[in-house]
């Protein structure tokens, strides 16, 4: 059968021509690793995305915690007004960022570190997951990374002080490392924030674990007095200028609050910041925020032409809000944001100062230092009056579109140290003020409004919690992020070890503190 | 090319019978009527591979042997016959009676191959062309529903140009859109489909069923199931369309000339109320006391009269060595939006010529096809003007905004959008029209050449190759001043330009042989494809700022904005085998089998798989005696086994360099995560088809039944991988979906006089389709999820696309419970209220013919589903909804509900409706029974008899046609057969889509 011969004969043909199949599989505008091999792209080129993605976007942070710690707010009635500003979650991102965006190509940069002998890249790369990894941290309790990277169906999360224990003891390793490298220049290429300079890195390392210990200085005081005072007495140093300031690239994207303010209409100044800016006369708001389009908005203090919006508030339409105060334009074209600053380490210090902690120097000149750090780094004007100023005090709210955001000030401080006051209203100021500077990066705002109980921001105005995702009471704050839904299904004995592991009565839900947040005294 | 060079070798190797031969031509005219039949099927027989089908008059040409045979004549809807032709006669006229469907229609199946129906193992269903033209459808798939049975269509809802989605026997893939494999005259045809829109807006961006020119279409056969379209491989997998095109015939030249001219105007609109207003300038019309002297029927006025207007000429011909058929026809459409266009041209040449003593037969077809669409409307939120049209606060003067839809902003220098409501959603309904251009176009050639040469009288081979090319471009502008979340304040351009090529080539012997009692006919082949899509590229600003407005160019994209390359690819081989074993012309058995070979499975060792097929057809009426009145009964099955393709570069994709608003941003690279899928298998779908096939009284009613399963394994799904894996996300091959059902065809001529005639059919379909498993391990898995309040979801124990929507959250005594303030509360978790696919398809089409008029009608009618509407949802939000204002003449509207322990009986309607309406609401009142019965197509006309055989206008006819008539039933609020979307999830979902239209118009035929 001639017809027979012939299938065969085609079948032979075929089979010999399915070895283009390989690459006619590929996409060619993808990048291999043999490519990314010139040059050494292969195990230096993904570190700017991983440094991008320590931060996140508009549902990670603008309607997270840039809206629970008063900096911004939504004039946007997100999902009926019933979301995350509201304490209902709608939305619980920035997990998924830090596990598929650091987390899990980090691990492909330290293997092939190791298999290409750049061993310092894999220690930079450990040192960008614990950056990562200790913010994720504030928001979820425990969180997997002694166990990341494995097959198992069950992956187990760390119990947070040994997660603080591992952070504090991989901290020492890359120090080390660091220190006998100090003329490395093999990052300088991938570097966007320090250009290779490993003595910055250092810095670095050392202001990081200072942040780590104050966050611990409640509830583990001895392991944080360890800590805090290895990181004063490190001679790498401290962050200590704004030029050393650990800035991260936006890599020629707008910054996201400004797409947020100015594309999208969903951000505006918070009630909270023009509670404090406005009554402590602050000049950094003129860099923060845009004055608000209608004088009729402010009404209550025609002389500081600002208006923002309730933490948690009632809002009917958008239109209703949204000629209340933008951000300032300067966050339009800025290259960078800020992650860690020379302030928010002289803040720190002052508040190690407070605890007696060696090598923290006095807390008033850390503490007035911090805001002249801040002012320069913010490029605002009358420091020095505003650091003498022993009267004024943080402003009622009104909201002049509904009096249900309304809210009386409860802090009664002043701007001006005072050496007679009591360690707790010290306190108060020192975080207050941190809490300012630390705008853009209200992460560690949350971190200490939940650790210190400052600044005395409001409940929201409008609180939407339920069994669903937890209760807040009324006179409490949001606590934590809940797990996410991908875990809670996919990882179930995971979890449920995970809620085990943050104590007795702990509930994978929104009123459960971290461990940290021991909502005891702070002295 | 290697391949091909073998196969001309073997080609020529084959020339060497010669035999004397004659020309004979003649006639196959209409018993009743005397007129010409087309596509009449002529043969010789016992030579099976001597088919030729009649021209437009009827006419054939044949090459025979000298000495005396006998011509086999059969056409659809007529009764077959054998003649003898005498030695000496070259010249015969054949008259045949007519019949509802003949018992020996010939069909073309799967690779262009003609086969008598009655040996198929499988179902089929053929369609003339003239009943796809017969109401003046821009789009030859639009024309078909409720013709075929078991043919489920949706139409885009955006008007001429637009895409179609058509599904046979069920939804069978994840992955895919299940959608049939087009084929032209034997060759695979690209219908890749342009994004759709989704509830945030977008435009449907067509697909590749436009492009087709409807005046070429000779036939149409449907193949429903995979057991057709084995042959076809994986792409076959979903059912088959097979289309014959139009061929220039020996004889003399004909000449066909034809204009239909369509309205189009929209109906179906919402119930609005224009009595209440906003207050305070509010968005929302929620005053509750009466305004006066409010402007209405601004919105009616908003849409215009479309107008399709189609002019086609084909001229065909041919002498008995060649034939020719040319056509031409453009089509110029306005659309009921204002400032919407299409226009399409379309030229078609192909021609035949025969060598070699008629041995070899050399074929040419090509397609031109020209589409260009301006403001194709779209759907969603964003960049829409339905939303401010709809939502418009009524209190407010309408004709002031769109007098004045652009106001001039002297510290910019520019125009600026002119609208009170600064929503995301909202635009000035004129400018959006106006100032947002979209333009779409797409060139596109189909050509291919075929070579046929008959080796022995038993034997022929065919080599066919064709490209299909296509040249796309849409390019969106967005005006500066425009709506700020959806618009940069410099403007906003997306730019899409690609080209999809597809390279198909077969070879295939053809082999007819008798044996005593035994026939066979038996096909062998290779062929190889070869497809190369999406191959361009794409930028877009999106919100990030042009560098001068309104300016639309690459040199003025920012720049942290990237240019995307674009690419999806695929090569396919495939040895192909069939063979039909006929006994005494009773039974048949069908025997098919093909292996693929696929380079999407390239690395994972199953890059070659293989599926067969076999059939039986007993001819029962043939095997016992049958009562009188039952003139032919066939039973049949068949079952097989094929498979789906798995999607370009997912086995081990490589790192992708960052742009704005990826995870890395500008020039970073992201390394992939995914893990390496080195076990991928295809998805496979394994089916079996009984079937049944009855004639009555001569043929004057006839039925034809199919029961189907189909079982769905190896689904290739995507799934998040753990947290802590070290991955990002992973594909398994999991997963069972089957699907079930039947289709019945009905015939029946109730009505058969000289001057009357009266023909019927009826075409039912079912189809259940269940979700048996996706991954045993994690029964909660799902495909889809929420799309702001609607949830159309893929999951175990459910059927493809169950719509999930929140209720009010009720007590045990079913009371509404209120919150604190008195607001209706929403049920915590989202309740399964339907699905998006009906469960029955009912096609009912009657042509009458009285002396020379004649008269169509078709009812359709789609029974089950549910549809849903975020539009009504969001009127009453606003309240303009109709309702929203009845319930406010009446102050308070009843409910049952309960706030605490106090039962609740009254609720004022803006409480209500501000809770239940806009998106992720109480969505319950906004899920319709999708049921639908409609006159789907009218036409009337009139063909003027020729006066004489040598008059210059040899035929004419002219008519009235009406499409979309009215709904015998109804009770969404809008049409959920012309959806928003044409894609999986987004079907019976309507968010501020194109309300449905309605056509009527006048089309003129002649022939010369």
């Amino acid at each position: 059968m001639k017809n027979i011969f012939v299938a065969i004969l085609l079948v032979s043909l075929l089979a010999s021509c399915t070895k283009n199949f390989k690459d006619f599989n590929q996409d060619p505008n993808q990048i291999s690793d043999q490519m990314l091999l010139q040059d050494n792209n292969l195990v230096g080129s993904p570190f700017s995305g991983l440094l991008f993605n320590i931060f996140g976007h508009q549902i990670e942070e603008d309607l997270c915690h840039d809206s629970w710690m008063g900096h911004l707010n939504t004039p946007t009635p997100f999902v009926g007004n019933v979301n995350n500003t509201t304490y209902y979650i709608r939305w619980n991102a920035y997990w998924g960022r830090i596990y598929g965006s650091v987390m899990s190509p980090s691990k492909q940069v330290i293997e092939l570190a190791q298999k290409y002998n750049l061993p310092l890249f894999a220690t930079w790369a450990k040192l960008i997951r614990i950056l990562a990894m200790s913010k994720l941290t504030a928001y979820h309790g425990p969180v997997i990374y002694s166990n990341y990277g494995t097959t198992a169906s069950t992956i187990l999360y760390d119990k947070e002080s040994d997660l603080y224990d591992s952070f504090f003891k991989q901290l020492d390793s890359i120090q080390t490392t660091f220190a006998t490298n100090t003329s490395y220049t093999g990052f300088k290429k991938f570097d966007p924030s320090y250009s290779g300079n490993i003595s910055a890195w250092m810095k670095l390392v050392n202001s990081l674990r200072l942040r780590l210990a104050i966050r611990l200085s409640k509830v583990a005081p001895a392991l944080a007095k360890t800590q805090g005072e290895k990181a004063l007495s490190d001679p790498a140093g401290l962050i200590t200028t704004n030029a050393d300031n650990f800035k991260v690239s936006l890599m020629g994207q707008k910054m996201p609050m400004a797409v947020i303010c100015f594309e999208w209409d969903d951000t505006r100044m918070g009630a909270v910041m023009e509670s404090f800016l406005g009554g402590l006369k602050d000049g950094r708001v003129s860099k923060y925020f845009s004055t608000a389009s209608n004088s009729a908005l402010y009404a209550d203090h025609p002389t500081f032409p600002y208006k923002g919006i309730r933490n948690g508030a009632y809002i009917g339409a958008k239109i209703d809000r949204v000629p209340f105060s933008k951000v300032s334009e300067d966050f339009q074209t800025v290259p960078t944001r800020r992650s860690f600053t020379a302030a928010e380490v002289s803040f720190l210090k002052a508040e190690a100062a407070l605890r007696g902690w060696v090598g923290a120097g006095d807390p008033q000149a850390n503490y007035e230092n911090g805001v002249r750090l801040s002012f320069a780094d913010w490029g605002a004007g009358g420091v020095d009056a505003y650091l003498a100023d022993n009267t004024s005090t943080p402003w009622n709210y009104v909201d002049p579109i509904d009096a249900k955001n309304n809210f009386t000030a409860s802090s009664t401080i002043t701007v001006a140290w005072n050496n007679a006051d009591n360690n707790e209203l010290k306190l108060e100021k020192i975080i207050t003020q941190k809490w300012i500077n630390n705008f853009t990066n209200s992460l560690e705002a949350w971190v200490d409004f939940r650790r210190t109980g400052y600044p005395k921001i409001p409940h929201v105005a409008k609180n939407d919690s339920s069994p669903d995702w937890g209760v807040i009471p009324a006179d409490q704050w949001i606590k934590r992020m809940p797990f996410v839904n991908g875990e809670r299904t996919g990882n179930t004995q995971g979890v449920a070890d995970a809620v085990s592991k943050m104590g007795t009565g702990a509930k994978d839900d929104i009123a459960t503190r971290l461990w940290w947040d021991t909502g005891g005294p702070n002295f | 090319m290697l391949r091909i060079n073998v196969l001309t070798v073997l080609l020529f190797l084959g020339l060497t019978a010669i035999a004397q031969n004659r020309k004979l031509s003649g006639v196959v005219t209409d018993g009743t009527t005397g007129k010409g039949i087309p596509s009449a099927t002529v043969s010789i027989k016992g030579n099976k591979g001597s088919n030729r089908a009649t021209d437009a008059d009827g006419r054939f040409s044949l090459s025979v042997v000298n000495g005396k045979i006998t011509l086999q004549v059969s056409a659809v809807g007529y009764v077959a016959k054998d003649l003898q032709v005498d030695a000496g006669t070259n010249e015969v006229t054949v008259s045949l009676a007519q019949s509802v469907e003949n018992l020996s229609e010939v069909v073309v199946t799967a690779l262009g191959i003609r086969r008598e129906k009655k040996t198929l193992t499988y179902a089929s269903q053929s369609i003339n062309g003239d009943e796809l033209r017969k109401a003046a459808n821009i789009n030859f798939m639009d024309a078909l529903s409720g013709k075929a049975a078991g043919v489920n269509i949706f139409t885009s809802s955006s008007g001429a140009g637009g895409s179609t989605k058509v599904v046979l026997r069920g939804n069978k893939s994840l992955n895919g859109l299940s959608e049939p494999l087009y084929v032209i005259d034997g060759i695979p045809m690209v219908n890749n489909k342009g994004g759709q829109p989704g509830s945030y807006g977008g435009t449907d961006q067509g697909d590749g069923l436009s492009a087709i020119n409807p005046e070429d279409i000779e036939s149409m056969t449907v193949l429903r199931g995979a057991n057709a379209a084995l042959l076809y491989g994986s792409q076959g997998a979903n059912g088959v369309v097979v289309i014959t095109t139009k061929r220039g015939r020996s004889g003399k030249v004909t000449v066909n000339f034809n204009s239909s001219t369509t309205f189009d105007k929209v109906f179906n609109l919402p119930a609005f109320q224009y009595d209440y207003g906003a207050v305070n300038g509010s968005d929302y019309s929620w005053a509750m006391t009466k305004g006066s002297g409010y402007k209405r029927g601004y919105i009616e006025n908003f849409f215009r009269t479309g107008v399709d207007a189609t002019n086609s000429v084909s001229i065909a011909g041919g002498s008995d060595k060649t034939s020719v058929y040319f056509s031409y026809a453009n089509t110029s459409a306005t659309g009921v939006m204002p400032t919407n266009t299409y226009t399409r041209h379309n030229i078609t040449l192909n021609q035949s010529t025969k060598l070699l003593k008629d041995k070899l037969t050399l074929s040419s077809n090509v397609m031109l096809s020209s589409e260009i669409s301006r403001n194709r409307p779209g759907a969603g939120y964003y960049n829409n003007p339905l939303t401010g049209l709809y939502l418009f606060a009524r209190e407010r003067d309408f004709d002031s905004y769109k007098n004045n839809y652009q106001v001039f902003d002297s510290t910019r220098n520019l125009y600026k959008m002119n609208w009170y409501s600064t929503e995301e959603k909202q635009n000035n309904p004129y400018w959006e029209i106006n100032n947002d251009p979209k333009f779409a176009k797409t060139y596109r050639i189909i050509a291919s050449a075929k070579a046929a040469y008959e080796i022995t009288k038993n034997l022929k081979f065919e080599a066919r190759g064709s490209i299909d090319y296509a040249d796309k471009l849409f390019d969106n502008r967005y005006a500066a001043g425009g709506n700020s979340v959806s618009v940069s304040p410099n403007g906003t351009w997306s730019y899409t330009k690609y080209t999809d090529q597809s390279l198909y080539t077969d070879g295939i012997f053809n082999y007819n042989n008798k044996f005593g009692d035994f026939s066979v006919t038996a096909i062998a082949g290779a062929s190889y494809q070869r497809n190369v899509f999406n191959d361009g590229m794409t930028v877009g600003n999106g919100t990030v700022s042009l560098q001068y407005p309104n300016f639309f160019t690459f040199a003025n994209i920012p720049n942290n904005v990237m240019f995307k390359q674009t690419i999806n690819r695929s090569i396919k081989e495939g040895v192909l085998a069939n063979a039909t074993i006929g006994y005494k012309e009773m039974l048949f058995l069908d025997l098919a089998g093909r292996n693929d070979w696929a380079s999407t499975l390239a690395l994972t060792g199953n890059q070659s798989y293989f599926y067969p097929s076999v059939g039986l057809t007993a001819i029962v009426s043939e095997m016992i005696k049958m009562p009188e009145y039952i003139s032919f009964f066939k039973l049949r099955a068949s079952t097989t086994k094929t498979a789906n393709d798995v999607p370009f570069n997912v086995v081990s994709p490589n790192n992708t360099i960052g742009g704005t608003g990826t995870a890395n941003a500008t020039g970073g690279i992201s390394r992939n995560t995914q893990v390496p899928f080195s076990n991928l298998k295809p998805e496979e779908i394994a089916s079996t088809e009984y079937g049944a096939e009855m004639r009555f009284l001569n043929g004057r009613l006839g039925f034809d039944f199919t029961y189907y399963n189909a079982t769905s394994t190896n689904q290739f799904l995507r799934l998040s991988a753990p947290s802590g894996s070290g991955y990002t996300f992973y594909y398994v091959n999991a997963g069972k979906i089957t699907n079930n059902g039947f289709e019945l065809t009905v015939n029946a001529e109730p009505i058969r006089k000289a001057d009357f005639r009266w023909t019927t059919a009826v075409n039912l379909a079912q189809n259940k389709n269940k979700i048996v498993e996706l991954i045993a391990s994690n029964p909660n898995y799902q495909v889809g999820g929420d799309d702001e309040g609607f949830a159309s979801i893929i999951k175990a124990g459910g059927s493809f696309n169950d719509v999930y929507i929140y209720k009010f959250n009720r007590n045990d005594a079913g009371q509404i419970i209120l919150d604190t303030k008195g607001v209706p509360t929403k049920a915590k978790t989202q309740t399964l209220v339907g699905n998006v696919n009906p469960d029955y398809l009912l096609g009912w089409n009657n042509t009458f013919n009285y002396k020379n008029f004649f008269l169509s009608l078709l009812v359709n009618g789609k029974f089950g589903g549910v549809a849903f509407s975020k539009t009504e949802a969001f009127l009453d939000a606003y309240g303009v909804s109709a309702r929203s204002a009845a319930d406010r003449n009446g102050g308070q509207m009843s409910i049952n509900a309960i706030q605490g322990t106090t039962a609740v009986t009254t609720i004022a309607p803006d409480v209500y409706y501000s809770s239940i309406g806009d998106r992720n609401r109480i969505m319950e009142s906004y899920v319709f029974s999708r049921t639908n019965v409609r006159l789907a197509q009218f036409v009337l006309g009139y063909t003027f008899p020729a006066k004489n055989k040598n008059a210059v206008i040899k035929d004419a006819s002219v008519s009235l046609i009406g499409r979309n008539l009215f709904f015998f039933y109804k009770k969404a609020p809008y049409d959920p057969e012309q959806a928003m979307s044409t894609n999986n999830s987004m079907q019976s979902n309507d968010v501020f889509s194109m309300p449905a239209t309605r056509s009527y118009g006048i089309n003129v035929k002649l022939t010369f």
